[in-house]
């Protein structure tokens, strides 16, 4: 024997240092050949190695059938082996489970207890539905089985049948049931089916309100922790549909908590108060508050307790489950929860961090956020090497090492890392949730608890400075991006919040306008985004935009100019860069489009020096890879070249009494390309909501004839005149065409006579009342009269814009834009709530600075304020379930089978049940019966002929036969009393006929002893020779 | 339930994977560092429950939808929620199991696992666990049948091993030491 058994494999393994994988992979060769020999011994050793091998990543499917064989082996100790390597390789794709099926039938109907055992433990891994309801017959009989170790068991692995054939509770469950009521039954039984009754109870309690009574006996009687456990939580899901469960369960609950000394059961005892409904259930009466109290108290003992941070852990869970009823009391804890939120461990932090999120007002939001930022300030940023899911990939495989270390494995107690003494730099996820909740903190409800919105923004500013360096993806805020981006950085989730509050909040858009400014200072670039670190820089694009919108407003729009046209702008990203080049224009607007003052000299050389410096800057960037970034770059940078030019070319006036006209193109008509509407914040389902016009017809063709232009077109470009023509206009350079039209195109959407400013002036001043908001709401009616996408409750919308006027012109009458319907928007009701019609509640007052209102724009809709809409588009349905979870068994086929007493189903599936058995029975009688024939024929016909053939003749060919099929099967000897099948009950009588009653080997030897016998002298020798032969067949390797 | 147990040592070496699940090796090894990535980084002050390794988080897009405010949906219970471990001198214990558990129970369960293999190998170290791997199978399978715990009590479970036969110390060439056993006292 040359093999090695699985003490020398670890042993190699532990002694080829530095080289495991050759080691392994010649280990694994060894196996494969070692499992095909039909020594059963070698077969189950190897087996054996392999499952070790397998524990560290070394696939061993392609041996099943191997598996199967040892399984079938029947040497408990090898059997063993076999199960084991079956539970640690099946995967749902091996085929060899077909075939195990039977195995698993006789084994299970095994006399010995360790076999069943293995059949029971089996099973839960391997099954499916197919077998589940072949082996439930053979399972149910083992629940009245002699050893409770099998009878629990049994329960259990009935249980994970049920999860993949949900029929098999309705045989199963009343018998279950009955264990469950029987109370002289084994307590470690009873035990374990309340573990099931507890895994099966929050699918569907109400099925199993009739145990309560029992249940409630077990509880009280105490004595095994986990069972009180698993019942308390069981009850927790039974009290909200029995309301009368609460005052009985009251008693014993708080005994409970006042005297166990099990810290677990305390703990799921008030769990059990709080997840059942009890605390509220039982409000008001002296035993409720008393439990309430208690429950409230022992949690915050919890928190502050010293040297256990898993109570802490688990009481922080506990309190976020009771904030979604009594966030009040949550709040109370305020002072030990914030001290959670600076805890050492991640996990204590992340569970604090949830909570808080949960109990926020508008009192404690300032306090928490503080907190938040300081400790988000005080960690150092963790560098993208020190973050561990980077390092992932060092643990990918991991191999057997060699263990370097032999005192270490036996040793008892490691030193324990020692705690570095300064702050750990916080991991970058943990960092990004921590922003993302201060986000959903202070946008929660659309700025509820939001009392000072100039604090926001600086905490906004803060933020982009605690930007996680590696861009994690988040999702808060996707929705409202405005480009369409694969990822959302957390920097871009900030940028949203800043550019939301810019708009909703008009008070404060010259806070906001400043802060953009500051973001977009190149001066401040180094300290905000320092280049070690890109993570800041997705608030960029957001900045600009505001910038640019709220242009009017920045403290100092050179400066920010300047910063954007720097030429390290042009490396930023593409979606920051396209939002830099639309707000260039606008500033430029803001700095030059005055019209009061006259065109001097000095105002022109200014401004054409500035809009060089723009067309410098978009010049490069007509070449810029990103489709976005170079089409506004070549549109801009045609316009900002005609205004260049416009400039130049006019009249310029330095006398002081004189006026000089600025050029229109600078003053009117590119501010109008920027000015004009108002943006307002609209709901994700308005756009939805606008009804489709019963006119507009999707379905006609617009030019029946549009196949044969388009053959034409084809035909057209077949020249290479045209390929060259396309050459020039993807390829080349744009020349600066000064165009010629008589008036800029924007000049036809201006309506003669209005001139209008920017639209921010009304943000100016805010609103103080409704009177004088109802004011000005009238003179924006007045002033938006002919804008076509301004939509007005109070009026049709626009009747006589300009661009309807163009197109009346040009399209005749035929088209009348006037019928199609738009639905009318409610500003007064619902979009625009001022504090006047807020409820007081809403707005505590703010302990730090005189109370200030803040006009807070809610998104705009259609009609009533429907939310299904979001829910019902597919998209968004599937979210919720998403994947199953990787480690997830799927119970939901349990919720649909009652196992309330259903007297027609239960009967009809029992009756099944049973008929199965009675088929099963009756083929088994069959096959005895044939058998039994079979052996009366031969019985007769040894009888007939005992003189002419010798006397064994036909046994001793069946005996040839026999050893050999169970050599098959991995036995030598056959067993003393095999399990009475045809063989076997030949031998027997063989048996009978030669008085001796060892097995095979021992009484050849004593036969041959007797060989002196004279009479049976003949036959003997020749019956031994016989056999001999028959054993070195069985022995030979096949 | 209970979706997993897992023994490593402090390099990341398993000396026990069950997975109630049946899952590709590939997936139980990646599985396996990320949790020994997450539990090797954690000081010896925290706390036994861990953040959900990435691969069983849930779709990471509504991790923030899915606030703690919002009701927990029964579908919940179904996916594995909690992470679960001890130190023990040279070993890391793990369970992984879905929010039906208790979770302080849970840390009772594997001091109970830890005791009983302490009892049958007397003064256990890692040494005796990987030698004798089977036993320590079989000690989990009187614990826990598919992920559902049938016993706790500390004398049936070594009774029940004992049952299935003799339990070999490791082989005797191999130096012994102090064990893991006194370690468990000291435990958290």
């Amino acid at each position: 024997m040359f093999e090695k058994d699985i003490y020398q494999l670890i042993r190699g393994l532990r002694s080829h240092k530095g080289n495991e994988r050759a080691y392994i992979l010649q280990s694994l060769a060894e196996c494969r050949r070692e499992i095909k020999t039909s020594d059963m011994d070698a077969k189950a050793t190897a087996l054996l190695k392999l499952v070790y091998l397998e524990m560290f990543g070394h696939d061993m499917s392609w041996a099943s059938f191997n598996v199967l064989e040892v399984m079938s082996s029947a040497k408990y100790v090898q059997k063993r082996v076999g199960y084991l390597a079956a539970v640690q390789s099946f995967r749902p794709e091996t085929e060899v489970l077909m075939l195990a099926e039977n195995l698993l039938k006789k084994d299970l109907g095994s006399s010995d207890k360790g076999t069943i055992g293995l059949v029971l433990g089996t099973l839960p891994h391997v099954v499916d539905p197919n077998m589940a309801g072949s082996m439930l017959g053979d399972l149910l009989s083992r629940l009245s089985h002699s050893s409770p170790a099998i009878r629990k068991k049994t329960v259990v692995t009935l249980y994970r049948l049920a999860l993949v054939y949900p029929e098999t509770l309705r045989p199963a469950w009343p018998k279950i049931k009955d264990r469950l009521l029987d109370e002289n039954e084994d307590p470690s039984v009873t035990a374990a089916i309340v573990n099931v009754v507890c895994e099966l109870g929050w699918r569907r309690p109400q099925d199993f309100l009739s145990l309560a009574p029992r249940l409630f006996e077990l509880l009280t009687a105490g004595g095994n922790n986990w069972m009180a456990i698993k019942i308390i939580k069981l009850f927790s899901t039974l009290t909200p549909l029995e309301p009368r469960l609460v005052k009985k369960l009251l008693p014993p609950l708080t005994s409970i908590i006042k005297t166990t000394p099990a810290m677990s059961l305390l703990y799921e005892c008030i769990n059990g108060i709080i997840q059942g409904g009890i605390m509220e259930a039982a409000e008001g009466t002296t035993e409720g508050d008393e439990i309430a109290r208690l429950c409230v108290n022992k949690l915050r003992a919890m928190l502050v307790v010293e040297g256990d941070p898993n109570l802490r852990y688990v009481a922080l869970l506990a309190f976020a489950k009771i904030t979604a009823s009594h966030a009040d009391i949550v709040a109370q804890h305020q002072d030990v929860i914030l001290e959670c939120i600076d805890d050492g461990d991640i996990s204590i932090r992340t569970r604090a961090l949830d909570l808080v999120v949960g109990m926020i007002n508008a009192s404690n939001l300032q306090i928490v956020v503080e907190r938040l930022l300081k400790q988000l300030k005080t960690a150092g940023k963790a560098s993208a090497v020190s973050d561990p899911s980077n390092d992932r990939a060092a643990h990918d495989g991991i191999e057997p090492m060699a263990d370097d270390d032999d005192e270490e494995m036996q040793q008892t107690i490691k030193p324990k890392a020692q705690k570095p003494a300064q702050a750990p730099p916080l991991p970058n996820d943990y960092r990004a949730s921590v922003i993302e909740r201060i986000l959903e903190m202070c946008s929660h409800e659309t700025y509820a608890n939001m009392t000072d919105f100039e604090w926001y923004i600086g905490v906004l500013i803060e933020l982009v400075k605690q930007c996680p360096a590696a861009s994690t993806t988040g999702s808060f805020g996707r929705h409202s991006g405005s480009l369409a981006k694969e990822t959302t950085s957390i920097a871009d989730a900030v940028g949203n919040e800043l550019l939301n509050v810019a708009v909703r909040v008009k008070a404060v858009r010259p806070d906001a306008a400043a802060a953009a400014q500051s973001l977009l200072l190149i001066e401040s670039r180094e300290a905000l985004f320092p280049a070690s670190s890109n993570g800041g820089q997705g608030v960029l694009s957001a900045a600009a935009f505001v910038a640019g919108e709220y242009a009017g407003m920045l403290p100092n729009p050179e400066a920010v100019l300047t910063s954007l046209l720097d030429p390290s702008s042009a490396q930023l990203p593409a979606h920051a860069l396209a939002s830099y080049i639309q707000t260039i224009p606008k500033i430029v607007v803001a700095l030059t489009s005055d019209q009061s003052s006259p065109w001097s000299s000095t105002r022109q050389s200014n401004t054409v020096l500035l809009l060089a410096r723009v067309v410098h800057f978009l010049e490069p960037l007509t070449l810029h890879p990103n489709l976005d970034v170079q089409e506004r770059a070549v549109e801009y940078l045609d316009l900002m070249r005609l205004a260049s030019e416009a400039a130049a070319n006019q009249q310029t006036s330095d006398s002081p009494g004189e006026y000089a006209e600025p050029p229109l193109l600078l003053t009117q008509a590119i501010p109008s390309l920027f000015t004009g509407m108002e943006l307002n914040p609209v709901a994700l389902v308005a756009l939805r909501k606008v009804p489709q016009p019963e006119e507009l017809d999707l379905e006609t063709p617009i030019n029946g004839n549009l196949h044969m232009l388009l053959q034409q077109a084809e035909y057209d470009t077949d020249f290479d005149d045209s390929a060259g023509e396309m050459y020039r206009f993807y390829h080349e350079k744009p020349v600066a065409v000064a165009i010629d039209h008589a008036r800029p195109a924007a000049d036809l959407l201006e309506p003669p006579g209005t001139s209008r400013t920017s639209s921010y002036q009304d943000a100016e001043t805010e609103p103080l009342d409704r009177e004088t908001s109802d004011k000005r709401k009238a003179e924006r009616r007045a002033r938006y009269q002919d804008d076509p996408y301004y939509i007005d409750s109070e009026r049709a919308s626009g009747s006589s814009t300009p661009m309807h006027n163009i197109l009346r012109q040009t399209n005749g009458e035929e088209l009348d834009v006037d019928a199609i319907p738009v639905m009318e928007l409610q500003l007064d009701s619902k979009d625009t709530v001022t504090d006047v019609g807020r409820p007081a509640t809403q707005r505590a007052p703010s302990t730090k600075k005189p109370k200030r209102h803040f006009e807070i724009t809610r998104d705009e809709s259609l009609g009533d304020d429907e939310l299904p809409t979001i829910g019902a588009s597919p998209a968004k349905a599937s979210i919720p379930r998403g994947k199953k979870s990787l480690l997830e068994v799927d119970s939901s086929g349990l919720s649909t089978l009652s196992l309330v007493d259903d007297v027609a189903r239960t009967g009809a599936s029992q009756l099944e049940v049973e008929r199965r058995h009675a088929e099963e029975e009756e083929m088994a009688k069959a096959i005895k019966e044939v058998e039994r024939l079979r052996l009366e024929m031969q019985r007769a016909q040894e009888r007939i002929q005992p003189h002419d053939m010798p006397e064994e003749g036909t046994v001793v060919r069946r005996k040839k036969k026999k050893p050999r099929i169970e050599a098959l099967g991995g036995e030598l000897s056959a067993p003393p009393d095999g399990a009475g099948d045809g063989e076997v009950t030949v031998k027997k009588r063989k048996k009978k006929k030669t008085p001796d009653n060892g097995n095979g080997e021992t009484s050849l030897a004593e036969k041959a002893a007797d060989a002196e016998d004279g009479s049976a002298i003949a036959s003997k020798p020749k019956k031994k020779k016989k056999r001999q032969v028959t054993f070195d067949e069985g022995g030979e390797p096949e | 339930m209970i979706n997993a147990v897992l023994v490593f040592n402090n390099n990341g070496q398993p000396r026990l994977t069950k997975f109630y699940t049946q899952l590709d090796t590939s997936v139980q090894q990646r599985l396996l560092s990320e949790i020994f990535t997450l539990v090797s980084a954690r000081p010896a002050s925290s706390c036994n429950f861990l953040p959900l390794p990435p691969l069983l988080a849930p779709n990471s897009t509504n991790t923030t939808t899915t606030t703690t405010t919002k009701p927990t949906t029964p579908e919940h219970n179904d996916a594995p929620s909690l992470v679960t471990y001890r130190h023990y001198a040279t070993l890391y214990f793990i369970l992984i199991s879905t929010s039906t558990e208790s979770p302080l129970a849970l840390l009772d369960l594997i001091q109970v696992f830890v005791e009983a293999l302490d009892r049958l190998f007397e003064n256990v170290c890692e040494l005796d666990l990987i030698f004798n791997f089977e036993v320590l199978h079989a000690v989990l399978g009187e614990m826990i049948v598919g992920g559902v715990v049938v016993e706790t009590g500390l004398e049936k479970i070594v009774e029940g091993v004992r049952g299935q036969g003799r339990v070999a110390k490791r082989p005797v060439n191999e130096r012994s030491g102090p064990g893991l056993g006194q370690g468990i006292w000291i435990g958290r």
